[in-house]
This record gives structure tokens, C-alpha cells and sequence, in this order.
């Protein structure tokens, strides 16, 4: 089980010593993973969704707050063990091309870290080779077909099938999937997410799934739990299903709305709206509601405090609005 | 609904809702001393003041037909057969280079995928539009420059930011809007759109999709939208034609080939979208990968080896077009279930 407590990231930058201006790429996220579950996180680009799940993976530290994982806090484990610590957890990214390294052929990309582990289980040569191969079965590659070859055989969704493959190898417990399937042709992305959700079934891995596509992370996640993110805080957050169909935070409305509608299959839902604001990063006002400059639905109470995240009617649902409503932003089927 | 066989239209002067038709045109790559087709006889209408998309997979040849209807097909690459034949410029797979320069960026213009990597890195925004309008011969640079702006206005950027601006100052977002801009600023009678919103989160898409939307509305702009992703399509085109590995394999009214699809090929890319509605597990996964270029079958089908309907003939023979009756939707496939919905 992971347990983010309160983390912040302040990234230091621009202006002079003096001046020195921070951007606040995390604001205290809380977050708890039990083992097996699928959690999504979306939101826009910017919105420090990649780094919290880069800190998640031991891969960026945090200025604040703490990193518990099955109890232990990371703060309390040896510099020289973190990097035991932090095999667990292993990130899938965005970009399959420049994952891998082009002068080398798969075989070894996925035996190195095979002898690796190996040594620590006390296994032989032999158990290497069988298990490289029984990992490419594993993610739907043909062994015999992949060994041999080099990135720039394969295309692009076998290559984030790699990828994930190789992040097997060191048996985690935890896969950090960035934007995994976002350089892939929508007709193959499925493909790469139904892996992700049968890895975590077949294996008990938990998955860690970070998007800005609203129904990849349902796809995903579909029986786990959607954490919405702006601006370096959780918004919404609760049940996948209960955040598509009656979303309250105006920001998760906005990323529901702003999904295409498949006409002829589909059609808007009634309350669809499409947000024309950019999301403006040099915004440093902390005061009030970070969304509220973007929001239809702001009032003079939103640019004067700063809602919190609480419990939805009590339940385990959590929103940070003053003004929470269910909108049917969601395209609604056709006959 | 019934089907019947159709046989391929005429080269004839243009009708007038058509702005461009494409007849047989093949193009092919020399790899290794072998011509490979990228594209194989592709025949196509599209229509005046309409957003036509040519929806496919990489490696489909959707990219090298954008630069074949602006005839700029480059080596190893060259058109090996066919016409591309505008209504206002003539046939341009005929034109000298000065005379393609001429009509590229001002009767006919591309919005590439990823506009960071068009723009110059080294000059501002502005200068680079000087240089577009010098280019062309404008009389009056300054004219491109306040359109420009008024272009800018209209997508909700600050058009004095944008001018001063260099590429890197901009997000991606506004880069493609940029991109946009380029695009619209001669006022060409046709755009083409290659994956305008590939690189981009879905806020920036949805806002890049109303912008191409209402431009498009309001100059009753002929538009071709290259793209991968069928949530673009649905969005925006009025017309989709599905190409797989270099051919049109279906093409129909945009709601009409989404409610019923007809080829195997596009049953299957409109069940692998995940979407937000349903139930998730009904979503299928595309099985296998296009072929590549050098495999790509030159006899029967070439879908054949993800199809789940396969049978004999698809290997010896190339399926012909067959239209459902009264009306523009066509697919070119050997089932007979295709002729059902």
C-alpha cells in the first residue's frame, strides 16, 4: 500500500538570487493505493499529474510532506536502501521511441536487469532466459520474434509493450503509466490498456494511470477510484463511475466536456460546456479558488477563500468547490 | 439496406460542390531499388465549403496524400500515376515548381502535426509572417500582419504577445493555434490539416477544434483533416474517407459511417475507442499491426490479415467498390455481411 501525505513540490526558478521565483508544481496531495487498485490521474498538461507520479517513483524528490509505502516512510529508510526501496515502483513513460536504447537489441535490454534480479533470487542462467521469454508472452509480444531485434523493428504500441515488459522484470508491485498510450494510434491505445488492466488482475499489481484522456482513465480504472488534478491540487475525487456520471467540480466538467462526442453513437450531453481559457501557469495569486478565472460558475466568495477538499454529502467522494453540482456533461447514447 | 456494384466515376470537368478530385493516383517510395506504393489507386471527391477527414493508421499513407493533393511529394517518393485537379487551379500533379510555390500557402495551405517544429526557432512569429507575405508577392506585408492579428483575436490569444513572441515562449496550445494562423492568413480556398491536434491535451483540442470549426463556418473554407483519431473526426468533418495501407477502403457522411460502419477495418476502429459511455469492457482491441510498406499485399485485399471475415477470394482478388444504395456511402470489401449493418 502507497500513502501520499501531504506532499509539495516547489521547483526554484527565474529572476535573480534575490528574486527567486517559486513555481508550486504540487500543493499537499493525499493520496492512498491499497495493493491491486487502479487509480487514475487527470488533468491538463501542467497540472503536476507527471510529477507526482515521477515522486511516486522515487524519481524526483518533494519539499514537503511524506512518502509512506506498507507503513514505512521513506524518511525513515537509509539513503543507501531507497533505491531497494523504490524497485517496487516502476515507470512506464509517455515516449516508447526514446525509452529504449537504439544500439542495443531487445534481448539484452530485457536480460540486463533480468541478471540483476537473478542474482538477488539466487537463480541461474537458465531462469534468466525463461523468464524474459514468459514476460513477452506475458505482454502479448512473440518472444522469438522480439529477442533478436532492435527498437526500430518494432512500432510503436509493440514498443510500449516492450516497455512495460521491461518494467516487469524486477517484479514491482506498483506500474506508474504516464500518458503511456498518448504517441500511440487511438486504434492501438485499447490494446495497451486492456495489458495495463490485465497486468493488474493476472499479477496484483497496483496501477498508477496518468492521462489527460478522461476515458482511458475510466477504461483503466474502471472498477478503481479518479483523482482530478489542477494546478498542483486535487480537485475531485472519488469511484470512476461516480466521477463520469455526475461529476461536481466545475474543472472535471470541463475535462468530461472537452472530449469529443461521437456523433451518430452519441450526442452532447445537456449541460456540455467548452472551457475557451488556456490554463495560464504564470498565474501566482494564491488567494481564493485557483480555477475560479476559468470557471463560468465563480462568485465573489471564490476569489476570497480558498475552498478545501471535503467529503461529498459524507461519503468517501471528495470535491474543493463552494458550489458543488452534478452537471450531465457526458455524451449521452443514441438509440 | 442493399448494396450494388458501382463502376469508378469519370474524369470530368468538376462538378460544381466539388473543389478537388483525385483520380488513380498511385505514389510510390523507391526503397531499395524497389518502387513500394504508399498510395494505390485512390480516387476522391472532395467537396466545396465541406470538412473532408482521411482518417487511417501510421504507415496508412494519410500523411503522403496530404502532400500529394499540394503536389510536394519528395525522393525517394514521386506521384507514379494519377491527377490531383483543383476547380480554381487546375490539375496540380501538371504544374511547374514556381507555379506549385505560387499556389502553396496562398491557394492552398497545411497546417502541419506539431507546429513547434515548423516554426523558425531563431525569429519571432511576426517576422516570420513578413517573410510568408514577401514571399507571395503581397503588396502590403503589413496586411498579412493585422489579419494576422485579427486571427489571433478571434482564438482568444493576445495578439502582440503572440507577434513578439519566439516558438519556445509559446505552450503547445497556442503553437498550434499559431500554426492555424499561418494556415488562414493568405486566405486559401483549401486547407489541409495534418493531425492538428495530435500533440495536445484535450482542453487545447476541444478549444483548436471549435477555432477550425467556426473559421471554417464562417469562409465556408474547403478543408481536409488528416488525422488517426476518430473523436477528431466525429467533431468535426462532414465526411470521412478511411484509408488502410494506401487505399480507401470506405467512405461515407461522418454520422453515417460511425452509426454503420460497413468494412471490417472500420467496425474495428470504431469498437476500439474507449469511451465514456457503456460498459468499458464491451471496447475490443484492434488486433495485429498494419503492414508495413514492402509487405503490403499488391493482390486481393489488403486488409485481409486482420480481417476477421477473411476468406479465398480476398487473397486473389482486389475487392471493387460497392455503394449502399441511395447514397454516398461506399466500401470496398468482398463480405456480403458488409453489405449489412
Amino acid at each position: 500500500m502507497i500513502e501520499v501525505r501531504a506532499i509539495e513540490k516547489v521547483y526554484r526558478g527565474g529572476g535573480g538570487l534575490l528574486s527567486q521565483r517559486a513555481v508550486k508544481a504540487l500543493r499537499g496531495v493525499s493520496l492512498t493505493l491499497k495493493d491491486g487498485e487502479a487509480i487514475s490521474l487527470i488533468g491538463e498538461s501542467g497540472c503536476g499529474k507527471t510529477t507526482l507520479g515521477r515522486i511516486i517513483a522515487g524519481l524526483e524528490t518533494y519539499s514537503q510532506g511524506e512518502l509512506v509505502f506498507d507503513g514505512t516512510p521513506l524518511s525513515q529508510v537509509p539513503p543507501g536502501d531507497r533505491p531497494q526501496w523504490f524497485h517496487r515502483v516502476q515507470l512506464v513513460q509517455q515516449d516508447p521511441y526514446g525509452a529504449l536504447n537504439p544500439a542495443r537489441t531487445l534481448g539484452n535490454a530485457l536480460v540486463d536487469p533480468l541478471k540483476l534480479q537473478a542474482k538477488h533470487l539466487g537463480k541461474d542462467a537458465t531462469w534468466t532466459r525463461e523468464r524474459a521469454r514468459e514476460l513477452l508472452n506475458l505482454v502479448g509480444l512473440d518472444p522469438e520474434a522480439t529477442l533478436y531485434k532492435y527498437p526500430h523493428n518494432l512500432s510503436g504500441g509493440q514498443r510500449q509493450r516492450f516497455v512495460v515488459a521491461r518494467a516487469l522484470t524486477v517484479d514491482p508491485k506498483v506500474l506508474v503509466a504516464d500518458e503511456a498510450v498518448s504517441m500511440i494510434d487511438v486504434s492501438l491505445r485499447l490494446g495497451i490498456l486492456s495489458l495495463l488492466s490485465d497486468l493488474r488482475v493476472r499479477l496484483g499489481i497496483s496501477v498508477i494511470f496518468i492521462t489527460h484522456d478522461v476515458a482511458a482513465a475510466r477504461y483503466v480504472a474502471r472498477d478503481g477510484v479518479i483523482c482530478v488534478i489542477y494546478r498542483g491540487e486535487i480537485v475531485e475525487y472519488g469511484r470512476t463511475d461516480d466521477i463520469i456520471r455526475s461529476p461536481v467540480h466545475p474543472y472535471t466538467q470541463a475535462l468530461l466536456s472537452a472530449m469529443p462526442v461521437l456523433r451518430g453513437l452519441e450526442k452532447p450531453g445537456p449541460d456540455r460546456f467548452i472551457p475557451s481559457q488556456d490554463l495560464d501557469t504564470q498565474a501566482q495569486d494564491e488567494a481564493g479558488c485557483l480555477f475560479r478565472s476559468r470557471c463560468r460558475f465563480a462568485t465573489e466568495r471564490c476569489g476570497r477563500e480558498h475552498p478545501n477538499l471535503v467529503a461529498l454529502d459524507g461519503g468517501e467522494r471528495l470535491h474543493a468547490c463552494f458550489y458543488p453540482q452534478a452537471r450531465d456533461v457526458v455524451p449521452v447514447p443514441v438509440g | 439496406m442493399g448494396s450494388v456494384a458501382v463502376e469508378p466515376a469519370q474524369a470530368s470537368a468538376l462538378d460544381r460542390d466539388v473543389a478537388c478530385r483525385v483520380r488513380g493516383l498511385t505514389v510510390t517510395y523507391k526503397v531499395d531499388n524497389r518502387e513500394l506504393s504508399a498510395l494505390r489507386d485512390v480516387d476522391l471527391d472532395i467537396r466545396q465549403g465541406q470538412i473532408t477527414a482521411v482518417i487511417g493508421e501510421s504507415g496508412s499513407g494519410k500523411s503522403t496524400l496530404a502532400l500529394a493533393l499540394m503536389n510536394a511529394v519528395s525522393k525517394p517518393g514521386r506521384i507514379a500515376a494519377g491527377k490531383v485537379t483543383y476547380r480554381d487551379l487546375g490539375e496540380v500533379t501538371a504544374m511547374d515548381s514556381e507555379r506549385l510555390r505560387r499556389a502553396r500557402g496562398r491557394s492552398l495551405s497545411m497546417v502541419f502535426q506539431a507546429s513547434q517544429n515548423s516554426l523558425n526557432p531563431l525569429t519571432r512569429v511576426g517576422a516570420q509572417l513578413l517573410d510568408l507575405a514577401r514571399s507571395h508577392d503581397m503588396r502590403d506585408p503589413r496586411a498579412v500582419l493585422r489579419e494576422a492579428a485579427a486571427l489571433a483575436e478571434r482564438m482568444s490569444l493576445d495578439a502582440d504577445r503572440v507577434l513578439t513572441s519566439y516558438q519556445h515562449q509559446l505552450s503547445g496550445g497556442m503553437r498550434q493555434r499559431v500554426g492555424i494562423i499561418f494556415g488562414l492568413v493568405l486566405k486559401p480556398q483549401v486547407l489541409l490539416l495534418d493531425e492538428p491536434t495530435t500533440a495536445l491535451d484535450v482542453l487545447s483540442q476541444s478549444s483548436v477544434l471549435e477555432i477550425v470549426r467556426s473559421i471554417q463556418r464562417e469562409r465556408q473554407l474547403t478543408t481536409v483533416l488528416i488525422t488517426h483519431d476518430m473523436g477528431v473526426v466525429a467533431e468535426l468533418a462532414d465526411r470521412v474517407v478511411v484509408l488502410y495501407a494506401g487505399r480507401v477502403v470506405e467512405e461515407a457522411p461522418t454520422t453515417e459511417l460511425i452509426r454503420h460502419p460497413r468494412h471490417p477495418y472500420t467496425r474495428a476502429l470504431i469498437q476500439a475507442i474507449p469511451r465514456l459511455t457503456g460498459d468499458p469492457s464491451l471496447a475490443r482491441p484492434l488486433e495485429g499491426q498494419p503492414p508495413s510498406l514492402a509487405a503490403i499485399p499488391t493482390t486481393g485485399c489488403v486488409f485481409r490479415g486482420r480481417c476477421p471475415h477473411r476468406m479465398e477470394v480476398c487473397e486473389t482478388s482486389t475487392p471493387g467498390i460497392s455503394q449502399v444504395s441511395d447514397t454516398d456511402h461506399r466500401y470496398a470489401c468482398h463480405w456480403e455481411g458488409a453489405a449489412n449493418d
